[in-house]
């Protein structure tokens, strides 16, 4: 997989919202390329509008204008259902708060976007184990969140977003929940998965944790004001 | 994308807010319960009373002069009009005088008043069953034997004890042996006897007892009973042709009961359709708003959801299905209640008093229950199921 072809490319990419007679404008022409097992990370203050470019790179959102290829298909001018078919296939996420179905085990958790792909039960759970395995919960795949730590959590949901084996793994702000130590451990996990040639894209505004990633690319009033390798990379 | 999984979901969600679900499907549970323990009621109530219906003969109508008339005394039926009609009507074979005179009867050496009627043969009797002897037979009549047959009142007021046949009652001056005495009349929870307490042939009774009198009703006895509604016209017609054409009578049949026992069925049918509709409103709104509640407070869920890639639909179904779960729950334990509380009620009073069991409408229960389920769900699920589809997966996500 780490190959050089273009997970993700964007075309002088705009969103604007119309909030009544005011227009924000949240992403002014943004353009960038990211290879197919690349570590990058996406900074800017607030109201920089990196909320808006990671909402459109999970294919939550449309672009006002320009182009969006993921994993090689123009999904910028997609319907609802057919961006959920994309985000179902080539999207994994990863959120800040977890987002784990409460009362329903990690398995069951992990194995959830899958019951949307029309697996079996059976299909299901093997995928799910073996993802909970990855991450180093295999002796926690019965517990339920609420009995597991914070950083457990977030490798559960770190499972999920691994269980369809998605082009891209989004996480949004992932250690913002988590201690030091446990930030350390998730980051030293998503440096495992990119080392076995995940593309990772990761929202964060926190230098440390930037600087875990191999490239970062620093948004400012809906434009990329820098973009460049890091130590790592 | 399996059905059954959804089911599964929807079951583990409900199963998790066990107290809210059993708070929210209680509405429903007690609206089909009350439809279908109504219904179940009701089909032993009408089982009854045509079970008793059906003791009286379908051979005989009644005819009587109305009470409110010009011309009372010129309406009034005359004996010798009896003996014409048998010749002149259709499909009357015979016609006798109804109701009875009360009279003062000895048996031994017990006195009682007893009301003694006309009856005719056996084809023309209640289906009462005989505790001894026989019932008026075709001989009887057509001799005019001083024979009699007692009811079942009749020989307890008596305080008879065994087998009376062979004896003798004396009315009045006159005796009559006694050939028959009738079982329990099963009239259930209608409040009417169709036997008098003392039925002697109504030749007898003709001769003995209303010669010279105006007599209150007759009763007339029908060849086919398929025609009773045409001879009943006929009959009328007769009678203004003979006594002209200013006066009035009615004719009651069994049929005319049975009307009257269908119209009250059809009017308690219609006030539980009644209650129904307003449970099914009440208990529709309850799971409304449960599942609005519910929609809600699982909207980030419902974001995580869509974010993973579930559709519109998939999320529509999922809720969809939850509220339906919901109200078969309700349904299915409103159903078995109902049947239950049903079939408890009727053992306990109807059947007892009737001795008609009627079987339980389980066909008619199953539909009322699942029809009940499909309408809340359509009319009360849908919206809520169509709120959480429609949701912005971003907002949805942010929400807290």
């Amino acid at each position: 997989m780490n190959d050089s072809r273009q997970a993700i490319e964007l075309w002088n990419v705009t969103k604007t919202y119309e909030l009544g007679e005011v227009k924000v404008e949240a992403l002014r022409g943004v353009s960038f390329t990211i290879r197919s097992g690349e570590y990058v990370a996406i900074m800017g203050p607030s109201g920089s509008g990196k909320s808006t470019l990671m909402n459109l790179l999970g294919c939550l959102d449309r672009p006002t204008s320009g182009q969006y290829f993921l994993d090689g298909t123009d999904v910028s001018t997609l319907g609802d259902d057919q961006l959920a078919a994309i985000r179902l296939k080539k999207l994994g996420f990863v959120f800040q708060g977890f987002n784990l179905l409460a009362r329903t085990s990690a398995m069951k958790n992990v194995a959830l976007p899958l019951f949307y792909a029309g697996l079996s039960g059976k299909a299901r759970n093997a995928a799910a184990s073996d993802r909970l395995r990855e991450v180093g919960l295999g002796d926690r795949m019965d517990h339920k969140p609420s009995e597991l730590s914070g950083g457990q959590q977030q490798r559960v949901a770190i499972a999920r977003a691994l269980v369809n084996d998605p082009a891209v793994v989004l996480a949004d702000e992932p250690t913002g929940n988590l201690d030091s130590q446990t930030s350390e451990e998730i980051m030293g996990l998503f440096h495992h998965l990119n080392q076995g040639g995940r593309t990772i894209i990761m929202v964060t505004h926190d230098e440390d944790v930037a600087s875990h990633a191999k490239r970062i690319v620093r948004v400012r009033d809906g434009r990329i004001v820098d973009d460049q390798p890091t130590a790592q990379g | 994308m399996r059905i059954s999984q959804y089911f599964a979901e929807a079951f583990a969600v409900l199963a998790a807010n066990r107290i809210r679900t059993i708070l929210t499907a209680l509405g429903l549970i007690i609206g089909v319960t009350a439809v279908i323990s109504i219904q179940v009621l009701g089909a032993g109530m009408a089982g009854a009373v045509s079970g008793i219906l059906g003791a009286a003969s379908d051979r005989t109508f009644v005819v009587l002069p109305n009470q409110q008339q010009a011309d009372f005394t010129r309406a009034a039926i005359r004996l010798s009009d009896l003996q014409r009609a048998k010749d002149e009507i259709p499909n009357v074979i015979d016609a006798m005088p109804a109701g009875g005179q009360n009279l003062q009867a000895a048996y031994g050496h017990s006195h009682r008043r007893l009301t003694l009627g006309a009856g005719a043969d056996e084809r023309f009797a209640t289906a009462t069953p005989l505790r001894y002897g026989r019932k008026l037979s075709a001989d009887d009549i057509v001799a005019g034997r001083h024979v009699c047959v007692l009811s079942d009142r009749a020989y307890t007021k008596l305080a008879i004890s065994g087998d009376p046949t062979g004896g003798s009652l004396r009315v009045g001056d006159r005796r009559f042996t006694i050939i028959g005495v009738l079982g329990v009349d099963q009239t259930g929870i209608l409040p009417i006897s169709f036997n008098q307490d003392v039925t002697i042939p109504y030749t007898t009774y003709e001769r003995e007892f209303a010669r010279g009198r105006a007599i209150l009703f007759a009763r007339f006895l029908l060849q086919d009973p398929s025609r009773v509604e045409q001879t009943e016209a006929d009959t009328l017609a007769w009678l203004k042709h003979i006594k002209g054409a200013r006066v009035e009578y009615q004719t009651f049949d069994r049929k005319t009961f049975t009307k009257a026992v269908d119209g009250i069925f059809a009017g308690i049918t219609l006030i539980v359709a009644l209650i129904g509709a307003v449970s099914l409103l009440v208990a529709g709104i309850g799971i409304l708003n449960i599942m609005l509640v519910s929609v809600a407070e699982r909207t980030r869920e419902i974001g995580l959801r869509k974010a993973i890639g579930a559709t519109r639909f998939q999320i529509l179904l999922q809720f969809f299905i939850e509220a339906l779960s919901l109200s078969a729950f309700g349904c299915i334990v409103g159903m078995l209640f109902g049947i239950l509380i049903g079939a408890l009620v009727n053992d306990l009073a109807i059947v007892k008093l009737s001795g008609v069991v009627a079987p339980i409408p389980w066909l008619r229960s199953i539909l009322i229950a699942t029809g009940f389920a499909t309408v809340v769900t359509l009319v009360f699920g849908t919206y809520p199921a169509w709120r959480a589809a429609t949701l912005d997966p971003i907002e949805a996500l942010r929400y807290e």
